[in-house]
């Protein structure tokens, strides 16, 4: 792919327009092993941000035989991470591309009922996605009843033990795993959990044919990945690029660059909370291993991207009062820890911080990291952790200059919305 | 045989069975791994705490060891020999003081607490916080029982969870998230149910407490008395927390067989009763049409002498199933030895048929299918028996409410009715010692009632006082000589009381709905003297040797009753005895007693009533609702919805009662709680 196209440029596409849903009528003729098959040929990682292999997960769905107990396929749809924005699009440009990979994820795992958990707040998507559903001839669906959820509003629901919870009508709050969804999941039955990116992607990956998609990408990514740009560039919103694409050309590109001649600081490359970037890092490949090689990942694929004006401290505090505010309560690593964090956070933006702050800080990190029972916590404090890493000199300059460097002033205009303006989506219309 | 495994916990190597947690399994090792979150008895492990976080080898983070079961071959480091659980354990205490206030010296849980223990042992010594803590409004009381602190509060969790789990009431939930998540009543009504007084047992902190206890007494200065409680014939087993004389809690006193640890709110709370206004506390003679004066013991047992004397062997007595098994006995042999008076009105009748088919009531978790034979509800009757079979349903029992179709593996009745080819069968006495008095009763003697109008009552007990039947009887009787605790049960009816004492102070025994004869122990001396000892006094004068020794009554009652066992055998956590042989069945009578076209009332008699509660003020709240239950089918039939107000009438009488459509309930029958019944008759229409 020599230019990477810019996809999603249509209007909303109708089921007349889309074109008939051909790939399911492919995947019907298969047997539902046959299909994961071609999912496991393609090699597609889940799109949420795990990275598990899909047709894995398909895979270890029991038969009917082995537990009667009806399957479930659930699609997470509460897209939160700050940063990514991707399946917004999806679900607004292409619903009948997702309506479709639906149905035929649906045959593969041998389920009737598929939930989609949709973000409380995105209500145009949702309309768009219940008027898609109902120009779907009965024919096509096959007996298929696709439920269409809204969520309440709370970033941990895009977890997938907590989604189940909540769509089972309960507190959102992560269960401890095992049993895993595929085993015990929605209502206590084999349950299938992807992300909206995946489930766009398996019409073209049974249109193509498995291991012709696996031709695209690099090894560990196959395929394209819709990557949500936005922070300090020119030309922000989602692309679809092939795996592997340099992160450089990425924002320098597609991106166009960083606006009013500012200089790049640095990059959070897949979503809040992956570790961050600095500007010497970002001529890197956008795939698994590359990334993974510097410590961090391509999570949701929200890439953020800074210039010279961002204070680190203050983007900590950002992201670390979004997890505060969306810690769900249930362990106390990550409902205290994170309260923690932002205060020592502010105290050091506010130049009143000692050394032995910034000692804490990383201290409360390490007794955060890897002790939760989700990862929300632990990714506030791999964050943060890193931001220290990569800019203590910048953290040390606030404790010495008893004040921030920057003065003080937001340097965030364009990345992401503090907490205090999150708001929500009112409720759509009877 | 189940199969085991292997497991190597710090260098220990144990065998548990398959599907053992490893929290056990530790415990099996004679290892500690501390727990908040944690309570098997609240169903799946949660691992929200994560005060348990242990090493396993093989798996790259710390991992929980409440939700982990063990392994074949797993290996395990605790705190004790891993370096980095150690840190995780230390880690999760830091955070949880973060925010807690640290107000010990004025908590109640103070000295009792899981909290302080494990900081102690796991915890870090000073703080690093510096940030104002969370506050919360405090203390709240969500019901009048109990007070809520929110700053003390560690999320685990138990609480809700015994709301939404056990209790399955759903009123206790959590609210708002992260660390401004609170708990909270549902829509910040008072907390209203049978058992909500075991969330105050629950709290590994002092956020939630009885409000009864608040600021009573520290763990240092206390004794907790092992006893079993008396105001029910579930016979839940109980510690009495007594201080300087007096109780000033109930605590759960787990009996796996029996209660699982859990009490109803009447069992926890109702021990207010013993220092009411109205105890009695000395002999007393009426003075007047409703009112008693004091007199002396040895005027009162002149007194009682001649009107014994007087009655003769026409007197009846009646019992209150209340008693212990001593009590009763004794009495009983003043009554039928010393007097020939034979005839008694006993609290109930407790068939023996059933004997062959008793069973620990824990066996009804194990039952697939039972059958709920009642015209009480279960929970007003038996409160705990009604925890036991939610926790069948969930394990996926069927029960049906009235007769079953076919044979089923566990009856739960009220009647003397058939068994319904029940292997189990679990009687529900109306009364906490029915069977153990009636026991007693008959062990006494064997002469027949003489036919001869009674000239003298003898009530024992304020339940006999405050029945309406007995009241009739007493209504006829020339003279009639009471045994309680409280005046105004006895006001207006007895010409001479003697006082009486609570299952809380006195020794002896007791026989529960299953037949497990449990022994009360004296939690605190009563005002007054033991009923046995005056009794004692009085056979003397009717030259029956009867002794005032609990023990001896006991042994001399074992050797008809109770196979011989030795009063010192009666364990802290009794046994059942084994079946019975079978009885040959009698006819009994089919469950159809439907009559008319109406509908059959039942007056039930609710949880929280009796002697013990009206003197509990905290418990008002508790008191049932005026509404009538009828089945689905009733409803609909009459198109009635659940809570709307209906009408009931009988007879010329009628009376507007708001509808609950329950499921417990077969149709033809509709139930109102004794106080909102009012005049109706047994036969009832109820129209919308």
């Amino acid at each position: 792919m020599a230019t990477p196209e810019i996809v999603f440029a249509n209007a909303t596409t109708s089921y007349a327009e889309y074109g008939g849903y051909t790939a399911l009528e492919r995947a019907r003729a298969m047997t539902p092993a046959e299909a994961t098959e071609e999912l496991m040929a393609s090699e597609l990682r889940g799109r949420g941000g795990a990275f598990f292999p899909t047709g894995r997960k398909w895979s270890f769905v029991p038969s009917k035989e082995q537990l009667p107990k009806p399957h479930y396929l659930v699609v997470n749809a509460d897209e939160s991470e700050p940063g990514s924005f991707k399946d917004n699009e999806i679900l607004s440009r292409v619903p009948h591309r997702f309506i479709e990979g639906c149905l035929i994820t649906a045959h593969a795992v041998d389920c009737a009922h598929v939930f989609v958990y949709i973000r409380g707040e995105y209500s145009g998507p949702y309309e768009i996605l219940v008027n898609a559903l109902e120009e779907v001839p009965k024919d096509v669906l096959g007996g298929v009843t696709i439920v269409v959820h809204r969520g309440a509003g709370a970033y941990i629901c895009g977890e997938e033990t907590a989604l189940l919870e909540s769509l089972e009508g309960k507190r959102g709050q992560p269960r401890s795993k095992p049993p895993f969804p595929a085993v015990s999941g929605l209502y206590a039955a084999p349950t299938v959990v992807n992300n909206v990116e995946t489930i766009a992607t398996v019409p073209p990956i049974i249109a193509m044919g498995g291991a012709e998609y696996a031709k695209l990408g690099v090894p560990n990514t196959r395929g394209t990945r819709v990557v949500s740009i936005s922070g300090n560039v020119v030309n922000g919103g989602n692309y679809e690029i092939e795996a592997g694409m340099s992160m450089h050309d990425i924002i320098y590109g597609l991106g166009g660059g960083i606006p009013d001649g500012r200089e790049l600081k640095a990059v959070v490359p897949g979503g809040s909370s992956t570790v961050i970037l600095t500007k010497d890092e970002v001529d890197v490949g956008y795939d698994f291993d590359s990334l993974g090689a510097l410590h961090t990942a391509m999570g949701s694929a929200g890439i953020v991207v800074l210039d010279d004006r961002c204070c680190i401290v203050q983007l900590g505090i950002r992201f670390s009062e979004f997890y505060e505010h969306e810690s769900c309560g249930k362990c106390t690593p990550c409902r205290e820890g994170t309260r923690w964090l932002t205060a020592i956070l502010r105290k050091l933006e506010d130049g009143r911080a000692t050394q032995a702050d910034l000692d804490l800080l990383l201290d409360v990190c390490d007794r955060i990291n890897g002790k939760c029972l989700c990862p929300l916590g632990d990714s506030d404090a791999i964050i943060v952790a890193s931001y220290v890493a990569k800019f203590r000199d910048e953290f040390q300059a606030h404790i010495d200059e008893g004040s921030c460097p920057f003065g003080g002033a937001s340097s965030l205009d364009h990345v992401l919305a503090p907490v205090a303006m999150h708001t929500h989506a009112p409720a759509v219309p009877a | 045989m189940t199969d085991l495994v292997k497991v190597t916990i710090d260098e220990r190597t144990v065998e548990v069975p398959k599907g053992t947690g490893v929290v056990e399994t530790a415990a099996a090792a004679g290892i500690e791994i501390p727990v908040f979150c944690y309570e098997p008895r609240l169903g799946a492990p949660v691992g929200a705490c994560r005060m348990c976080l242990v090493e396993v080898e093989g798996m790259p983070k710390l991992q929980a060891g409440c939700t982990l079961t063990a392994t074949d071959g797993m290996v395990v480091h605790t705190a004790r020999t891993s370096k980095l659980s150690a840190e995780g354990q230390n880690a999760t205490l830091e955070f949880i003081l973060v925010n807690h206030p640290l107000d010990c010296p004025v908590c109640d849980k103070g000295g009792e607490c899981p909290l302080q223990d494990l900081t102690f042992r796991y915890g870090p010594g000073n703080t690093r916080m510096t940030f104002p803590k969370r506050t919360f409004e405090k203390p709240i009381p969500i019901s009048p029982l109990i007070a809520l602190d929110r700053e003390r509060c560690i999320l685990c969790y138990r609480c809700t969870r015994f709301s939404e789990e056990v209790a399955e009431d759903g009123q206790l939930v959590a609210v708002n998230r992260g660390s401004q998540s609170v708990i909270a009543t549902f829509e910040d009504e008072p907390y209203r149910g049978a058992f909500s007084g075991n969330v105050t047992e629950l709290c590994p902190v002092g956020a939630l407490t009885s409000t009864q206890y608040r600021f009573e007494a520290r763990p240092w200065e206390i004794q907790n008395v092992p006893t079993v409680c008396g105001l029910c014939p579930v016979g839940c087993n109980i510690s009495a927390t007594t201080r300087e004389g007096k109780v000033k809690r109930i605590l759960s006193r787990n009996h796996p067989e029996v209660d699982e640890g859990w009490l109803c709110d009447k069992g926890r709370f109702a021990y207010a009763h013993l220092g009411a206004r109205d105890r009695i506390t000395a002999p007393l003679v009426k003075a007047g049409p409703r009112r008693f004066e004091q007199i002396s013991w040895d005027d009162a047992l002149d007194a009682a002498e001649s009107t014994l004397r007087a009655g003769g062997s026409s007197t009846v007595t009646a019992l209150s199933g209340g008693e212990s098994v001593e009590e009763a006995y004794a009495l009983a042999r003043l009554m039928r030895e010393g007097l020939g008076a034979n005839t008694a009105v006993l609290p109930e009748e407790v068939p023996d048929r059933f004997d062959a088919y008793r069973a620990p009531l824990s066996a009804l978790r194990d039952a697939k299918t039972i059958a709920v034979v009642c015209d009480e509800p279960v929970v007003e009757r038996a409160p705990v028996v009604d925890l036991w079979l939610r926790s069948a349903r969930r394990k996926g029992a069927a029960i049906t409410y009235g007769v079953p179709e076919g044979d089923v593996d566990a009856l739960v009745t009220d009647q003397a009715g058939p068994r319904y080819g029940a292997t189990n069968v679990y009687h529900l006495p109306r009364t906490p010692n029915g069977r153990g008095v009636a026991d007693a009763w008959s062990a006494a003697g064997d002469g027949e009632p003489v036919d001869e109008k009674p000239r003298v009552l003898v009530i024992s007990g304020d339940e006999a006082a405050t029945d309406p039947a007995v009241r009739a009887i007493a209504a006829e009787a020339e003279f009639v000589l009471g045994i309680g605790m409280f005046e105004d049960s006895f006001r207006g009816i007895a010409d001479l009381v003697l006082p009486g004492v609570s299952y809380l102070e006195r020794d002896g025994t007791t026989v529960n709905l299953e037949d497990r004869l449990q022994r009360q122990r004296r939690a605190v001396v009563a005002p007054v003297p033991d009923v046995t000892m005056w009794i004692s006094k009085l056979a003397e004068r009717f030259d029956v040797e009867v002794s005032p020794h609990v023990s001896v009554l006991f042994d001399e009652l074992a050797a008809k009753c109770f196979g011989g066992i030795a009063f010192s055998d009666v364990g802290e956590r009794a046994d059942l005895p084994p079946r019975a042989e079978e009885v040959s069945d009698t006819n009994p009578v089919s469950d159809a007693r439907t009559t008319g076209a109406g509908l059959r009332l039942v007056a039930y008699r609710p949880l929280f009533s009796g002697a013990a509660v009206e003197r509990t003020p905290e418990l008002e709240f508790q008191k049932p609702e005026a509404e009538i239950q009828l089945s689905r089918d009733d409803a609909k039939a009459r198109g009635i919805k659940n809570g709307q107000t209906v009408t009931v009438s009988s007879n010329g009488t009628s009376v507007e009662l708001r509808a609950r459509v329950a499921k417990d309930i077969h149709s033809g029958v509709v139930r109102i709680a004794r106080e909102h019944a009012a005049d109706l008759h047994a036969n009832v229409e109820v129209k919308p």
